[in-house]
């Protein structure tokens, strides 16, 4: 049973750094194969987890949420007034994503999502987050000095454009839908959405090109 | 908790690695963990609590060492404290105690099943009408619970606006300590001027999702 208890906590990871070893890969491989040991788990299962993630739930599933919204306005409108709905129209509604918003960028505003107490992201539409989004750098300094942020990431922004940064302190989501490039008129969804970079969505990117991308 | 994970605002912290490979996992074992940690878990959990489990990591180790190494320890730690395992158990790699009975393994089908599932919904039905309205001044709490909170240092005691109300939600606080309980819950719009003595750009604002009683009225 669970305690809830900070101090008693406390202690076991004080007695983790002493006795686990230092090398993370060893510290996991010692946790698999206790679990596996246990029959809590099999290791053909965490494979399948593994290629869930590196093959199909990813960020191009939130490319086709935004290529869709480019391309038909009644989605675009479900998408902004219910976004968890409109997503599970796609069957992309899952992990962390059942309290889900889009914040749209448009000429006068740029969106920045950030979780600078863990690192909350809308996993079943974006994937695994990457890592420096996760990294002290980037939590500090995105709610601080996003303009600082946004220029390390080559994006330059008019004074005169707002910026909204979205801290991600509740179970809300963040998804940013970017702004079409121009010149696209004459390609198809799936086109676009090969335009649409990963971090266009979480506002760490802004100007899409008409000519390359995109998530993976 | 008054803790080294509360970062938003820190400074000295360099720059960001923008040229980060595009690739979810950058080593098998992050993988791994990542995957661990969707399907093996102690029942009387909650996320917060989870959440508080990382917090309590040593701050040099929570700083230093790689963020999937965090969850490794996280999880140790809680399937320990839960008695799933024992701290010589983990230490040893290998079970003191006869396997529980083992379902097959899961394909890649139903993992896809899984994680829709794990949709998780943490808004609640409540008597309590909501305290305020879009539109709405008010002034963050200083209050700082020693415990798990989701109201961070550099929002205390500060002037914002409500900008929408989403009903009510599991509080994180609470939830943390193992009591659910439900509060109404708000984005709350700060100017950045409101909370950094060099921010110069009038536009520029900051969006928190804040529970009610992390809230007074302006």
């Amino acid at each position: 049973m669970t305690d809830f208890d900070s101090d008693k906590v406390s202690k076991i990871h004080s007695h983790l750094h002493s006795h686990l070893p230092s090398e993370s890969a060893l510290r996991v491989k010692a946790l698999e194969s206790l679990l596996v040991d246990k029959g809590l788990v099999e290791s053909a299962t965490i494979d399948a987890w593994v290629e869930a993630y590196s093959e199909e739930v990813g960020p191009k599933r939130g490319a086709h949420i935004v290529a869709k919204a480019w391309t038909d306005s009644e989605f675009k409108s479900r998408l902004m007034q219910d976004a968890v709905a409109a997503i599970d129209e796609l069957g992309y509604l899952g992990k962390a994503t059942a309290h889900l918003k889009v914040v749209e960028n448009t000429d006068q505003i740029h969106n920045l999502v950030v979780c600078t107490l863990c690192s909350c992201y809308p996993f079943s539409i974006l994937g695994i987050a990457p890592n420096w989004y996760k990294t002290a750098a980037y939590r500090s300094r995105a709610v601080r000095d996003p303009r600082g942020v946004l220029k390390e990431f080559d994006v330059k922004l008019d004074d005169d454009i707002e910026v909204r940064v979205w801290d991600s302190t509740a179970e809300l989501r963040y998804l940013v839908l970017p702004q079409r490039p121009e010149a696209t008129q004459g390609l198809s969804e799936d086109e676009l959405a090969a335009l649409v970079t990963r971090n266009s969505m979480i506002g760490t990117d802004r100007v899409l090109s008409a000519s390359s991308g995109g998530a993976s | 908790m008054d803790g080294v994970h509360d970062l938003g605002g820190r400074q000295g912290f360099g720059q960001i690695d923008v040229n980060e490979t595009e690739v979810p996992f950058h080593a098998d074992w992050e993988g791994r963990i990542w995957s661990i940690v969707q399907c093996v878990r102690s029942s009387d959990w909650t996320l917060d609590w989870w959440r508080h489990v990382r917090e309590l990591i040593d701050p040099i180790d929570y700083l230093a060492r790689p963020y999937f190494d965090s969850w490794a320890q996280t999880h140790i730690a809680a399937l320990i404290d839960s008695g799933t395992f024992t701290l010589e158990e983990i230490i040893a790699g290998k079970s003191a105690t006869v396997p529980v009975d083992q379902n097959s393994a899961r394909t890649i089908n139903d993992i896809f099943g899984d994680i829709e599932a794990q949709a998780y919904r943490f808004d609640r039905e409540i008597d309590a009408q909501p305290a305020y309205q879009a539109g709405d001044g008010i002034f963050t709490k200083q209050l700082l619970p020693g415990h798990h909170t989701r109201l961070p240092a550099y929002a205390r005691g500060k002037p914002g606006v409500i900008h929408a109300h989403h009903g009510a939600h599991v509080f994180a606080d609470a939830s943390a300590q193992g009591s659910e309980e439900a509060q109404h819950i708000y984005s709350v719009v700060f100017e950045a001027r409101d909370l950094w003595p060099e921010a110069q750009n009038k536009k520029d604002r900051v969006f928190l999702d804040l529970w009610e009683s992390y809230l007074d009225p302006a």
